[in-house]
């Protein structure tokens, strides 16, 4: 030993079983920092890559710009790449038709495909001369053209336009929605034959910004320099967002959320620390005091404590960021499997600035930690080793109360004896509570932001052109035997039927559209049933409405009042007008016009919502009361959903089946919003699960290294009569003192933090009002007490086997 | 030479109807290797004066002046260090680091004043309390005598002017008794050390310079020991 501190190592070696659960505690600390960080880190690149793929790497965007403009914009110091962006039929509903289909016209320069990946091109390249394009690989599929190969664009006027295809590029999911053709050309090309038909609003100019350039203040100065008005310039939100360089008021809430998040995870994992290390170095007072004693200063004493604490994170912050890595990994590895397609270029998950962010935030922790333990152990008098009853006589400010059996008495007066103990042990568990409530806001956000897909959702749809019952069911016949169908199911549509309202009251005849249902929508229709029953409806015994539809009645019948559902004063998504609809049966039946004359139908129930959007509301019914109100027995729409492994083949099929009907493929835009949707909600629970894993390890080794702290004084108890019984009642006492004091801080705290996370990510978007997080509460308060009934059976054991004399002769 | 001088040093502890004077106007003075002994009851107030002197403990009022320097005039690190470079502690619970053997123990204050040990004075140290061969041996390895040995050698090691022992021979056997009540002479002597010992036993108390006693928070001298 060359000095005092060399008898940490000393220390370490022979009480590695003693430190073991403060080791335990900085593991899980830098886990839960790493991990979080990690994942956080994990979801921005993911979310980067995302947005580069489908946003594309520009920065912003100049409209209705000239070409002299683009140039003079390309052309500052401050831009890496730009490009001249120009579209003809970007709504389809222009007769631009190649091979019959509809096709959309762009032109651009090289650098576009640099700063829009989706504009990929898989096979050729880029087209240089005049009659030379790009074309979406669609038509490849379809046609089965191939580069080299020329093609000929119909334009509305009757003209023809003849170009070779020098590259195939990927189709884009509304491209495949639409079943339409995109076609490319180099802005030269572009200019000399779409010109004309170009918006000036679809002239535009995007930009990338060379790295660490201050993006808003470039956008501005340009913009002001070229005189291009604010309104015009368009920016990428989601890239800009993640360099930090949005003045997205929304972004930056975001930021702020993710920033209050992160101190939240930091303070959850020092005050852990803090905990155990205060539990440690009760159990070392008298060796402190020995020291003073023997001359050490408080200085020493506070460099002995540190030091011992970071002795302990050479193995305890490894372990941590070893277990953060399996488990980012574990969860990449999760995401690639869960959603191929979307994750397939996502490293394994080890993420540097995890890991990073673990060890650094993890030393600083637990140096932070340590200085309250460490100033505690400077305090001890040297007198506590010259009288020699160190941690035996506690000082107490008041005797415990007698309301209650002795024993619990004395757990609770324990608990609540010694502030210090009584605000890390309880505020510990109160931070787990409030780190759970806070994140529980990122479920809400995620719902809000991605719309799951909906059972309902159709991978491919055959639509009528022009709106009408014009889809055979025979087709659906055909298709029965198709095994790369799993599901189908029609729908025909009767639009602006006037209905009128049952009772006294309702004379006014309101327009709604009339949708009949098979048994597949009629079971997801239960989903949203508020009130009555879907089963009458589809045996044909009445019809079902939306909300709409029936608050709209309502307000014929009452003479105009007031949109119904605000002055319920609720959500207008719920169908909340219910409540002033109510005690009316103004709803309860509606007339329809038949073709054999008006008809009244019951009806059977209401919707909250349906897949459609009408302004008066939508009326559902058998496809047997459709026949009976229409005559009409085919479909408008016919939905297709595929088996998992269907092939390529098997879609050509199906659109061979469309026979000049619009062919839909939302198979792309599908797997995009599920790859979106899976990969937050696997962020987001991720992270919760964690919270509630630490809590309960928090919690068990807390209490476990309390009670073992006070395994002498608990010794002398039995010997003076206490059963072990009692004694174990009173650790209980003491636990669920600290559970209890935690929850209802956790909740005091916790519920305005998930109130100012909710608002900053929900309501300043949506608009939809903060509701009391009680079911999350509830079940982090059970987490909790669970934790701490855990907690204290394992001590409980060590009560049980304590050999009495052996304790006392430690005395 | 004047090595230890106390002026009326008054200590109380509690307030109102719990208040207890420990010490009531304590004054005497030690030279420079003079082995004095201070017995009372319990509760008298001994530990507290042993406290008091020690610096581990401030009084009400009054001075202790060691080596001509006023205790309670410094700062509180100063004191620290100067306890730790001139007081010397033995208690009745010895108080070793278990996790350390008998050697680094007694070098362990000169650690703390980064200092290292002299290899010929930690020998002779080893020599003079007979712990030469047990030198490796841990605390626990070691009888209560044998413990206390370990402490008095560290509590010789920094060469302090002024020993202050609490009950050193509290936990021990009449035989080990004598022998560490034999070293503690013998360091006054060999090494010129002051040293105040608190006591109950009045055969051990009989055998130091001085004997003092503590009744009430009083101090009277009963006169010379030996």
């Amino acid at each position: 030993m060359k000095g005092y501190l060399d008898l940490i190592p000393v220390l370490e070696k022979i009480h590695r079983k003693q430190s073991r659960m403060t080791r335990l505690c900085i593991t899980l600390a830098v886990f839960l920092i790493a991990a979080i960080f990690g994942m956080g880190d994990m979801e921005i690149r993911n979310q980067r890559a995302m947005a580069l793929k489908d946003d594309g790497a520009w920065h912003a965007a100049f409209r209705g710009v000239t070409k002299e403009q683009s140039a003079m914009i390309g052309a500052y110091p401050e831009v890496k790449r730009s490009s001249r962006y120009a579209v003809t039929n970007y709504k389809l509903d222009k007769d631009y038709t190649i091979e019959g289909k509809k096709a959309a016209v762009c032109g651009f320069d090289e650098d576009f495909l640099e700063l829009f990946p989706l504009a990929r091109i898989v096979e050729g390249h880029f087209p240089t001369e005049a009659d030379e394009a790009v074309v979406t690989d669609n038509l490849q599929k379809q046609t089965e053209i191939s580069v080299g190969d020329y093609l000929t664009l119909e334009t509305p006027k009757g003209g023809e336009l003849r170009y070779r295809v020098t590259g195939i590029s990927e189709t884009t999911s509304m491209m495949a929605e639409y079943d339409a053709i995109g076609l490319f050309l180099n802005s030269e090309s572009y200019e000399q034959s779409f010109m004309g038909d170009t918006e000036q609003k679809d002239l535009e100019c995007y930009v990338e910004f060379k790295p660490l350039c201050n993006i808003q203040k470039s956008i501005k100065k340009i913009s002001s320099e070229m005189g291009i008005p604010v309104d015009k310039v368009g920016q990428n939100v989601k890239i800009l967002g993640m360099m930090l360089q949005s003045n997205d008021s929304y972004i930056v809430k975001i930021y702020l959320t993710a920033a209050m998040l992160a101190v939240l995870v930091m303070v959850a994992g020092i005050l852990m620390i803090t905990g155990s290390m205060n539990s440690q170095v009760a159990k070392g007072t008298e060796f402190f005091g020995m020291l003073r004693c023997l001359g050490a200063t408080c200085a020493q004493v506070r460099r002995f404590v540190r030091r011992e604490a970071l002795n302990w994170c050479r193995t305890a912050i490894p372990a941590g960021l070893l277990l953060s890595v399996i488990v980012t990994m574990a969860l990449s590895w999760l995401l690639r499997v869960l959603s191929p397609r979307y994750f397939a270029e996502m490293r394994l998950g080890i993420s540097l600035t995890g890991l990073a962010a673990g060890t650094v935030i993890g030393v600083v922790t637990v140096l932070l930690a340590a200085n309250v333990p460490a100033r505690r152990a400077a305090k001890v008098s040297p007198l506590t080793a010259v009288s020699g009853n160190a941690g035996f006589v506690r000082k107490v400010k008041r005797a415990a109360g007698n309301l209650l059996r002795v024993d619990i008495s004395l757990g609770v007066h324990h608990a609540g004896g010694s502030g210090r103990t009584l605000f890390l042990m309880a505020g510990s568990f109160a931070f787990s509570v409030i780190l759970f409530l806070a994140f529980t806001t990122t479920i809400d956000f995620v719902n809000y932001a991605i719309n799951p897909l909906h059972p309902w959702q159709p991978d491919l749809s055959i639509v009528s052109r022009d709106e009408t019952c014009s889809i055979p069911k025979e087709i659906m016949e055909e298709l029965k035997g198709n095994p790369a169908v799993k599901r189908m199911y029609g729908r025909s549509f009767a639009y602006s039927v006037p209905v009128t309202g049952g009772g006294e009251a309702a004379e006014e005849t309101i327009p709604m559209h009339l949708i009949s249902y098979e048994e597949n929508q009629f079971a997801w229709a239960e989903d949203s049933l508020i009130e009555g029953n879907v089963k009458d409806a589809e045996e044909g015994g009445g019809v079902l409405l939306d909300y709409k539809a029936r608050d709209a009645l309502y307000k014929a019948a009452s003479g105009g009042a007031d949109d119904v559902a605000k002055n319920a004063g609720r959500s207008t998504d719920k169908g909340a007008g219910s409540e002033a609809a109510e005690g009316t049966d103004v709803w309860k039946a509606v007339t329809i016009p038949t073709i054999s004359g008006q008809k009244d139908y019951p009806v059977a129930g209401i919707l909250s919502k349906t897949p459609f959007d009408s302004e008066h509301g939508i009326i559902v019914c058998s496809e047997e009361t459709f026949r009976e109100i229409t005559g009409e027995e085919n479909y408008t729409i016919l939905d297709i959903q595929l088996v998992r492994n269907a092939s390529e083949e098997d879609v050509e099929k199906i659109r061979n089946l469309a026979d000049g009907r619009t062919f839909s493929d939302r198979r792309k835009g599908n797997q995009e919003v599920r790859g979106a949707y899976y990969s937050f909600v696997l962020f987001v629970y991720g992270f919760l699960a964690v919270i509630v894993l630490i809590t309960i390890f928090n919690i068990i080794n807390s209490i476990s290294m309390s009670v073992s702290a006070r395994l002498t004084q608990f010794g002398t108890m039995r010997a003076i009569g206490m059963s072990d019984k009692q004694v174990i009642r009173m650790v209980a006492a003491e636990a669920g003192t600290y559970a209890l004091t935690g929850i209802a801080a956790g909740a005091a705290i916790g519920i305005p933090v998930n109130k100012v996370c909710y608002e900053m990510l929900i309501t300043s978007r949506w608009g939809a009002a903060w509701p009391v997080p009680a079911a999350a509460l509830l079940l982090m308060a059970a987490v909790v007490i669970g934790s701490v009934i855990l907690a204290v059976a394992g001590p409980a054991k060590s009560i049980r086997e304590m050999s009495v004399v052996e304790t006392i002769g430690a005395l | 030479m004047e090595i230890l001088k106390v002026e009326n040093l008054c200590k109380t502890y509690g307030k109102g109807k719990t208040q207890v004077k420990a010490l009531k106007n304590v004054s005497f003075s030690m030279q420079k290797g003079e082995f004095a002994a201070v017995v009372g009851e319990s509760g008298s107030g001994k530990s507290t004066l042993l406290n008091c002197i020690g610096a581990l403990d401030e009084p009400d009022s009054g001075s202790v002046y060691l080596d001509g320097r006023t205790l309670f005039s410094m700062k509180e690190n100063e004191r620290t260090i100067f306890r730790r470079r001139n007081i010397g502690f033995i208690f009745q619970s010895f108080q070793l680091v278990p996790e350390l053997n008998v050697e680094q123990n007694i070098i362990f204050p000169l650690l703390l004043d980064n200092r290292k040990a002299q290899p010929e004075q930690l020998e002779e140290i080893l020599e003079v309390l007979g712990l030469k061969e047990r030198r490796k041996h841990l605390p626990g390895q070691l009888s209560g005598g044998q413990q206390q040995r370990v402490a008095i050698g560290r509590a010789l090691i920094t060469k302090p002017m002024m020993i202050l022992a609490d009950e050193p021979t509290g936990n021990l056997d009449s035989g080990n008794s004598r022998d560490v009540i034999s070293l503690l002479h013998q360091a006054s002597k060999r090494y010129q050390q002051t040293i105040l010992m608190i006591t109950h036993n009045q055969n051990l108390a009989s055998s130091a310079d001085r004997v003092f006693r503590v009744a009430d928070g009083v101090l009277t001298e009963l006169g010379e020991g030996r």
